[in-house]
């Protein structure tokens, strides 16, 4: 007991006490700290988490014509909204009755929305018509919690389908928001193909940001800080096509009810002037989110709408690869052109070669290509030789990307010994394999793209530019075109080699050659027609032509696919395209044009004039209808 | 004798005014944080309702415990230990797992929390152990009796685990081996191995610095050579002993551990509570930001606010004046148990024990509950006595206060 004397009750209710006292006064000193000395940090800290951050998703671009005439607009579109905090389900019976809907079917969305908070509104139906909108607008006081917001979608004013060039927009799928840096959020629409997804980062814009004040329910009830921290959202670039419509359209009319493809360039500058694959798709339904069951039907389609024909179908080019054994062939000496070869009907080299039409009887190179003799070029590429015709083929772009600037595209084969080689091995393949190059069949594929470089480049003699869709973007400060650099091409033939060549195309169309259909009154087109075998059917048919020929300014490349003979199919598509194009620039007002020297003063000249209309289209679609998103901004400290 | 305390009968003779107030008062305060904390959270709506329900109950307990015998907490301190260690022992092999731990029995349509209860149990039974007068607290046996039954629902709260609620115990263990007159020395090797686990925490220097300052209170000490290296032998084993049990703690626990070191290396994950309630409080200012005004509260920021958390509401909402006056009201209820402990040790030393068993239990909790929210303890998930909500955690500590009350009461008898 000497102990608790010592140290007894009393010292030990005062350790205790001292405690308690100890505790509470650095409770006490530490809520000073937070909550008087600290706490405007911790009221900044707090304020962050009553702000809401809304996402405005910017316009995108709009897509001209090279006559800046709109071709891909923006247009306002309604989205029924519903709040469920402080909506009636009562009103089910009404809205579904005014927007067309199934009993129920509003019930249905609010379930599959229930463990979202019941204070976002909830898209119930996209795509309204304005008439509900008017009808939301006059009975505002009946429908608490009803509300719309307005989307922009794609528009297509011109009629033109151009589906496989322009492509369209889809909702962000997961794999890209991953490997996305930061631009885009859930529901994000992003180019899915075409143009629209080559040029997405000018085409997407800037996103704003508006900052609003939420209540304790996360209700808006005013703008933080007067907006003074708001950013703006900036349009996307619009972007100035190669493509004129006119002849767009003519292409597409000429393909109505055909498969196929189509590319016309304008020689001089690798501007595509018009590009088809046919069937085409309705872009129309690709505006918002594409119904599943047209997804199914475009997938389940035989005809394969979807496929890109004029950059992914490759097949045997016929006798629209005469012309380049041609220029191979005067090019390396190997004839000149007052050269003769006979043409018996055929050719015998270890089995026998037919030439049809023939015989022909003994010909230079200039008529050979006129009548498209066989005869003369299975000869032809036997005397150049398999290699130096493979390097002609792949100078004129064959056997590799053309590179134009949409989505994917195959490369084609342009076979050389390599090639054999490594196919059948060094010994497994003779002479006779190569015979039938010389008239564009065999092993040999190429794409209507390449095809549409290759008689550019044939055209202008031997010069061009890489083929290309969009010529540049519209500055949107100055409103002048921004131009995109494409790289020159030079294939190195000769002047003099071109003309021949040039002239026997000439004769196709004009002289007793095979293409006479596509012949246009006042302007001469120069061409070649061409079969590809089809072992599974009818033969596809080939054209390729430029016009008008003294000074081209189009040249075209058309695929029909089983159809049978070039001549009858292919070309008058060509020739329509043709004519849309050249018909116009002939306008009394155009014809200056021709006789500047490149029509590039024309086009300025013409932008100026359409400038103005550009802004004030550009001004109204301005009106503020970003599409609203709520970012997780309020959830970071 | 009878008509003389009828002159004499004041209210406070028979009833402590301060105890009782100071104790309903918080669980008013309580009541109004937790409606303003579960308003807007459609999952914990009806948990104002529930919450009255478990006030009015407790409140029964409380006047049944004030009205009871003064004998009968002594003679139930036994079975009621026997019977809140079996509940313990139950849970872990019935209870129910939530945010992975077993902390939970379900009864019907409640679940009842038995480590709330083994509180009262433990306090009971301790204080009946330390109050016979066979026990010497001087004497060796004595010492590791008391400290295993405060040591059984330790472990057996650990393995569910629930490292707050078993801290509360060590803590009442400690304080009522104190309180019995344990000496400085033996004190000292009891608490010194625990402040070893706790400073290896913070790495090996702290460890370093903590072993230091005990080989010098084993030389203030002077006992003879071969007991001081023992201790600091136990010492050394109990840092390195944690180290070894850390990598077998379950990865909830590493990161409370781990965001108690440093809250900002995980700020969206274990740390994310912790700055989130700093941000409450101290966003509260000095007069708040008025009742059901406060987003941090409102907008949810800070999960299940109404229970661990339901101080960040008051500082939210009341600032620090509300801060202040919660905290006013349970130093008057520490400091009101302190006298009544005093007071009573001369005439009945169980009840002594009692009533500083029921100021440590109350304690701790409100140590490391308020010390969590406001970034002085880690975030251990205790509830605040009377203030958070629960039902379990109110009915015993309304119990308690009750078997004080009666105490009090009855504190003049027996001399």
């Amino acid at each position: 007991m000497t102990n608790s004397r010592k140290f007894g009750t009393d010292v030990r209710k005062s350790i205790l006490y001292y405690i308690l006292v100890s505790f509470c006064a650095v409770l006490v000193f530490q809520l000073f700290n937070m909550q008087v000395i600290k706490h405007e940090f911790f009221d900044e800290k707090s304020a962050d988490n009553s702000i809401k951050g809304i996402v405005q998703t910017p316009l995108r671009g709009v897509f001209y014509d090279r006559n800046y005439k709109i071709v891909v607009n923006n247009k306002p579109s309604y989205t029924l909204l519903i709040t469920p905090s402080s909506y009636n389900r009562k009103l089910n019976n009404v809205i579904e009755t005014v927007i067309g809907a199934e009993p129920g079917y509003i019930d249905e969305i609010l379930e599959d929305n229930i463990q979202y908070s019941k204070y976002i509104p909830i898209r119930v139906q996209r795509d309204v018509s304005f008439q509900v909108i008017s009808w939301i607008e006059e009975n505002k006081e009946q429908l608490p919690g009803v509300s719309y917001i307005v989307d922009m979608e794609r528009e297509y004013p011109d009629s033109i389908m151009a589906s496989h060039m322009f492509g369209y927009t889809k909702e962000i799928s997961r794999k890209q928001l991953e490997a996305d840096k930061g631009y885009y959020d859930m529901g994000d629409f992003i180019g899915n193909n075409g143009i629209e997804k080559t040029y997405e980062k000018y085409l997407r814009g800037v996103k704003g940001v508006k900052y609003m004040l939420v209540d304790s329910r996360r209700r808006e009830i005013g703008r933080f800080k007067d907006g003074l921290n708001d950013k703006e959202s900036i349009k996307g670039d619009d972007l100035v096509l190669t493509i004129d419509a006119d002849a767009q359209k003519a292409a597409e009319r000429g393909f109505k009810g055909l498969k196929g493809a189509l590319v016309a360039i304008e020689p001089k500058t690798g501007e595509i002037i018009a590009f088809v694959s046919s069937p085409e798709y309705d872009l129309n339904n690709f505006t918002t989110v594409t119904p599943k069951e047209i997804w199914r039907n475009l997938n389940s389609d035989p005809d394969k709408p979807l496929y890109n024909r004029a950059t992914l179908s490759v097949l045997p080019p016929g006798s629209t690869f005469k012309p380049l054994a041609a220029i191979a062939a005067l090019e390396e000496g190997v004839i000149t052109p007052q050269t003769v070869i006979n043409c018996p009907g055929g050719f015998y080299f270890g089995r026998f070669f037919k030439c049809h039409g023939g015989p022909h009887g003994p010909m230079t190179v200039e008529h050979a290509l006129e009548k498209s003799c066989n005869t003369f070029f299975y000869q032809l590429i036997l005397r150049i030789g398999l290699d130096k015709w493979s390097d002609y083929a792949k100078r004129f772009g064959f056997g590799h990307k053309t590179g134009v600037d949409i989505s994917e595209e195959n490369r084609g084969i342009v076979p050389s010994t390599e090639y054999y080689n490594k196919r059948y091995g060094p010994n497994g393949w003779t002479k006779g394999f190569i015979v039938s190059l010389g008239i564009g069949q065999g092993e040999l594929s190429v794409t209507p793209m390449q095809l549409a470089k290759y008689v550019s480049l044939i055209a202008n003699d031997g010069k061009s530019v890489k083929p290309h869709l969009v010529r540049g973007y519209m500055d949107p400060e100055t409103k002048k075109l921004v131009p995109f650099k494409f790289d020159p091409i030079d294939t190195k033939v000769s002047k003099k080699t071109m003309e021949i060549v040039k002239h026997g195309m000439y004769l196709v169309v004009n002289g007793a050659g095979t293409a006479g259909n596509a012949k246009i009154p006042g302007i001469t087109v120069a061409g070649k027609t061409g079969t590809a075998q089809n072992p599974r059917g009818k033969d596809h048919a080939w054209f390729m032509g430029f016009a008008p020929y003294e000074d081209p300014k189009i040249a075209v490349a058309v695929l029909v696919e089983n159809a049978g003979f070039g001549a009858t199919w292919a070309a008058p598509i060509a020739k329509s395209v043709m004519m849309a194009y050249l018909n116009k620039s002939s306008l009394p007002q155009n014809q200056t044009v021709s006789k500047d020297s490149n029509g590039l003063k024309n086009q300025n000249a013409l932008k100026d004039q359409n400038v103005p209309k550009v802004q004030n289209g550009s001004k109204e679609q301005n009106r503020p209808k970003g599409e609203e998103k709520i970012v997780a901004a309020s959830i970071k400290n | 004798m009878r008509p003389r305390s009828r002159i004499d009968y004041q209210l406070e003779d028979k009833f402590d005014v301060v105890l009782f107030l100071s104790v309903f008062l918080l669980t008013g305060i309580g009541l109004v944080a937790i409606y303003s904390a579960t308003l807007h959270n459609p999952s914990a709506s009806g948990n104002f309702t529930k919450q009255l329900f478990w006030v009015g109950v407790s409140t029964t307990i409380f006047f049944i415990t004030y009205f009871a015998s003064p004998r009968s907490f002594n003679l139930v301190s036994v079975p009621s230990y026997i019977f809140t260690i079996l509940l313990l022992v139950a849970v872990l092999v019935i209870g129910k797992r939530v945010y992975g731990q077993k902390c939970w029995i379900d009864i019907g349509p409640f679940s009842m929390q038995p480590s709330e209860f083994a509180k009262v149990g433990t306090v009971l039974f301790l204080s009946m152990f330390l109050s016979r007068e066979k026990t010497n607290i001087e004497s060796i046996w004595s010492i590791i009796t008391g400290f295993a039954i405060g040591f059984i629902p330790v472990i057996l709260i650990l393995l569910e685990p629930d490292m707050g609620t078993a801290l509360v115990f060590l803590s009442l263990t400690v304080v009522l081996v104190f309180w019995k007159g344990i000496s400085l020395f033996g004190l000292f090797t009891m608490i010194s191995p625990g402040l070893a686990v706790f400073s290896s925490m913070f790495g090996t220097v702290p460890f370093i610095i903590c072993l230091a300052a005990v080989a010098a209170g084993l030389f203030f000490f002077k006992k003879k050579l071969i007991i001081s290296g023992a201790i600091f032998a136990m010492n050394l084993g109990a840092g390195f002993i944690f180290n070894f049990v850390f990598k077998y703690l379950s990865p909830h626990q590493k990161q409370l551990i781990e965001t108690f070191v440093d809250p900002n290396s995980d700020p969206l994950g274990a740390g994310y509570n912790a700055i989130q309630a700093k941000v409450a409080i101290g966003s509260g200012g000095l007069l708040g930001k008025g009742y059901l005004m406060g987003n941090q509260t409102q907008l949810r920021f800070i999960p299940e606010q109404w229970t661990d958390f339901i101080f960040c509401v008051i500082g939210e909402e009341f600032g620090l004046i509300g801060s202040l006056i919660v905290v006013s009201l349970f130093f008057f209820l520490f400091f009101r148990l302190l006298k009544i402990a005093s007071q009573v040790r001369e005439r009945n030393e169980f009840n002594s024990f009692v009533v500083i068993g029921t100021l440590a239990v109350l304690f701790t909790h409100f140590a490391i509950n308020i010390g969590m929210t406001v970034g002085l303890m880690p975030i251990i998930g205790v509830p605040l006595p009377f203030l958070s909500y629960g039902g379990s955690s109110l009915m015993a500590n309304m119990f308690l206060v009750g078997i004080v009350a009666n105490i009090y009461k009855n504190r003049k008898q027996y001399t």
